[in-house]
């Protein structure tokens, strides 16, 4: 088990994939021929070390649960939400943000009492559920898998819970957070028997991710 | 209503082909187990809950297929084969020749979301050694594993080894919940650094103890990462554990086994009948362990005779995905 052992990586389509192969670049992982408007999901780094698979986020920690990619970066909301089965070694400090509840402007204090359940439209069902009954909270959960900040604008729920990063637009749609839930960032993921079986390709490759990350990463914890 | 050629969530059939694997798979590993002279056992398909719960603990209570009888008594689908074996041992042969030397095969039932290669019906095949001495029982039955797998044309495994002593002597001294036990257990089992950080800040830990559970997710490796884990702690019981873990690879050394194992100290979840060393089965090209084990001393005394026991299974159907071939 050579540390030249190629490792296959899934890697998340949409916001956080510029700043991923920026991170990747630094640590020295460069991709062959990969252009933007290409429609191939299937990429090669320059020394054949690594397989790169575009894949839409929600669907990375699938491919790396069942191993067919050995590793994934993807967004820790992604990861709550979906509770795969997977070691999480690494955060990479980048692509932070927010899941927040968000409602409209000004009803951070309303009364809701009066409602049997609050509405709350979210991308989020299993973070949302959790968060609210753990605190004693009956909700209603709509399903949205986009444009979520509509929801509250038409009356289709009161609240909403969704990523924030700069919160432009939430402020945009009339909306502002409520609540904080957790900080998210991109994180590095990997197959419990990958991390096993290729131990020394995948601690290489953790050690140069950790090595490029901004000083809010860490794989080993501050004492 | 459901039309009658629905299937049930988690269930399959095995014909032809397939069919024919799953015995000659089982016949095959049979024949090293009975090589090693292991008899079979054969339990029945349920038991009272409570004998389950007891072993696996708290966390599996929502994964068993229970029901009421119509005496009003709780029973659940057996969800694995130890506990049967256990109580079987415990209650009628106990007088049997140490070590006991017993093997088992066949379906156990899961209620769990099938994922990840798992059913809710799922074959089971593995043995049982009880009553025996630790480090030669322990070595015994990781060479029975590795034999079998090299028969039914596994050349190339691994067997990820832990002691559950270890962490078990780092966490006394934390005095946690139950709740915040499996909360731990699960970060660790993740590899979840930050989280396990984020977790620890609520509890007063020393330096040292911080250091120590930190530690847990980087040592794994050769049998070096024994040495560096007796330098992260001054506990007594991790300190037995390591004792242990190194006893039972210089055995596996003079077996001449030891290039198939990893020191795996990160190794902290499974079920809370495991007492001392644990290990994991993977092989390359397959994303999910084809099979565990691990010591047990806790688990008998429950049924009223107390002896130590040891063993492992393979979880046949991902045994079959690369078996064979």
């Amino acid at each position: 088990m050579k540390s030249t052992e190629r490792i296959s990586v899934a890697l998340p389509k949409g916001r956080l994939l510029d700043v991923i192969l920026r991170l990747l670049c630094e640590a020295d992982i460069e991709m062959v021929s990969y252009k933007l408007q290409s429609r191939r999901l299937v990429f090669q780094d320059k020394c054949g070390h690594f397989q790169f698979f575009m894949l839409k986020p929600i669907d990375v920690p699938t491919y790396v649960e069942y191993g067919v990619a050995d590793v994934g970066i993807v967004g820790r909301d992604v990861l709550l939400e979906c509770q795969a089965n997977i070691h999480q070694p690494l955060d990479l400090g980048v692509g932070q943000c927010t899941l927040a509840v968000a409602g409209p402007k000004g009803t951070a204090q309303a009364d809701y009492r009066g409602l049997s359940a609050v509405r709350i439209a979210t991308k989020y069902p299993r973070i949302t559920t959790e968060y609210f009954t753990q605190r004693g909270v009956p909700v209603e959960i709509i399903y949205l898998s986009g444009s979520v900040e509509l929801a509250p604008l038409l009356g289709l729920s009161e609240r909403i819970v969704d990523l924030v990063s700069t919160g432009r637009t939430l402020a945009e749609n009339g909306l502002e957070i409520i609540e904080s839930i957790c900080n998210v960032s991109a994180r590095l993921v990997v197959n419990r028997a990958s991390y096993q079986v290729k131990r020394p390709a995948v601690t290489n490759l953790i050690k140069r991710l950790t090595d490029v990350s901004p000083k809010t990463a860490y794989s080993t914890p501050r004492l | 209503m459901k039309t009658l050629t629905q299937i049930p969530l988690g269930t399959q059939v095995l014909f032809g082909e397939s069919a024919r694997q799953r015995r000659r798979l089982e016949q095959l590993i049979y024949s090293v187990f009975h090589r090693w002279e292991y008899q079979e056992v054969i339990p029945p398909m349920l038991d009272y809950y409570d004998v389950f719960s007891k072993g696996m603990g708290v966390e599996s209570e929502n994964s068993m297929y229970r029901f009421v009888d119509r005496e009003g008594n709780l029973l659940a689908l057996r969800p694995e084969f130890t506990s049967l074996v256990a109580k079987t041992v415990a209650t009628r042969l106990q007088d049997w020749p140490k070590p006991l030397r017993l093997c088992y095969s066949g379906d156990v039932l899961r209620y769990e979301t099938p994922r990840g290669g798992r059913q809710r019906e799922f074959v089971q095949l593995g043995i049982e050694n009880i009553g025996g001495e630790r480090v030669a029982c322990d070595a015994e039955v990781i060479q029975v594993a590795m034999e079998s797998l090299q028969r039914v044309g596994i050349k190339k495994f691994q067997f990820n080894l832990g002691e559950m002593g270890f962490f078990a002597g780092l966490v006394d001294q934390i005095c946690l919940s139950d709740q915040d036990l499996i909360t731990i257990k699960k970060l660790i089992d993740l590899k979840d650094f930050i989280g396990l950080q984020d977790e620890m800040e609520r509890f007063q830990l020393s330096t040292q103890q911080r250091k120590a559970l930190y530690s847990l997710l980087h040592l794994t490796g050769n049998a070096q990462t024994i040495d560096s884990a007796r330098r992260l702690v001054s506990n007594e019981k991790s300190l037995l554990a390591l004792d242990n873990l190194k006893a039972l690879y210089r055995e596996l050394q003079r077996r001449k086994l030891a290039k198939h194992v990893t020191i795996d100290l990160s190794e902290v979840r499974g079920l809370d009948y495991y007492t001392g060393i644990i290990f994991k089965i993977y092989v390359p090209d397959l994303g999910f362990e084809i099979g565990s084990g691990g010591r047990y001393d806790n688990l008998l005394k429950n049924f009223g005779c107390d002896l130590p026991s040891v063993g492992f299974t393979f979880f046949l159907e991902r045994l079959m995905s690369v078996a064979l071939k």
